[in-house]
């Protein structure tokens, strides 16, 4: 039988909630010094990512940080054996106790804002065509209009980016007031104006939470999406050394996509 | 079923796959018989959906807050 692994604890005590996980069996936790690895015993690898499994190991994630300090395991982890497993945590002891130390008693939290760019855009054009109205000239050439509006790109790009991060650091000085971490996506596309996780305390979230509810009433235009408390996915800090990895990241994900993509696009041709 | 309540659950899931699927501790190695890769196909998928901007162009109206 092999084990599917759901998170590393900072416990060597037994679950003594009842846990059940994939296939419906039981959630335990095999002991390693004074930490544990939480598994379940597992028939058969797991061949796809469908919603149930995915959702099954985030509850059973979510049910450890009840009572645990959890570093949550990628979706799909599963060790041959309990020799296999007891040697990888021997290996990498001391990352985890390091880790687990550092994220006692925080939680994590995302935060994700979209921002009317279309209309933002529209008035910054508004604006800069009226004062550069006033500049221009009617019989300039077809080189010169051309620069003129490369320039005029180059120009309004700028200032749109100026706007977004002082949008951003606005919000930010209000949620990092109370954060201990945190991870910054700005302008992932021209929309999404902050994709944002921020590593909390426990006693911190309600008042990160007013910080929350305060920048959002202070936004009229803007949409705001509050998620959390979550295991610490995006706040685990490990080595890239052999064997243990963490947080591939979204270049990594979007490499795989696009080799996927193209993968299936040779195939078709 | 109401709506806003699916909207809800749906973006909970996206939020769910985008930390269960891209991110937390990725061990590898002889022990490890499935590697923590995921499915590239249901990956692509969610890539595309992930963004809640895609969502709210799907769904046409605020999930939080005033617009």
């Amino acid at each position: 039988m092999k084990l599917y692994l759901y998170g590393i604890i900072d416990s060597s005590d037994q679950i003594t909630e009842s846990i059940y996980g994939l296939e419906s069996a039981g959630v335990y936790s095999i002991p390693f010094c004074d930490i544990g690895a939480v598994v379940s015993e597992i028939s058969q690898p797991i061949r796809d990512a469908t919603e149930g499994a995915v959702s099954e190991h985030e509850a059973v994630v979510e049910k450890l940080m009840v009572n645990f300090t959890v570093l949550p395991v990628r979706f799909r982890t599963i060790i041959d054996s309990r020799d296999g497993l007891l040697s990888m945590m021997q290996a990498h002891y001391k990352d985890f106790k390091d880790n687990l130390g550092r994220l006692h008693n925080k939680l994590e939290f995302g935060i994700k804002v979209i921002w009317p760019s279309d209309k933002i855009k529209g008035r910054m054009i508004n604006t800069y065509k009226k004062s550069s109205e006033k500049l221009s000239v009617s019989n300039d050439s077809s080189n010169k209009r051309f620069m003129r509006d490369k320039f005029e790109k180059y120009k309004l790009d700028e200032e749109f980016e100026k706007k977004a991060n002082k949008f951003i650091n606005v919000m930010d000085i209000f949620f990092s007031k109370f954060a201990a971490e945190k991870k910054l996506g700005k302008l992932k596309s021209e929309n999404l104006l902050l994709d944002a996780v921020y590593l909390v305390e426990k006693d911190n979230q309600d008042n990160f939470k007013e910080a929350f509810e305060h920048i959002k009433s202070a936004h009229k235009g803007f949409k705001f999406l509050f998620s959390g408390p979550w295991p610490v996915y995006n706040f685990v800090i490990l080595p890239k050394k052999s064997g243990l990895l963490i947080n591939s990241g979204q270049e990594d994900l979007f490499d795989k996509v696009i080799q996927h993509r193209d993968f299936v696009g040779a195939n078709k041709t | 079923m109401n709506s806003v309540v699916v909207k809800s659950k749906e973006v909970t899931l996206l939020e769910i796959l985008d930390r269960v699927l891209d991110k937390g501790v990725v061990i590898s190695g002889d022990m490890v018989i499935s590697v923590a890769d995921v499915d590239l196909i249901y990956l692509g998928l969610k890539v595309l959906l992930s963004s809640v901007e895609t969502i709210e162009k799907l769904r046409g109206s605020p999930f939080v807050g005033p617009m």
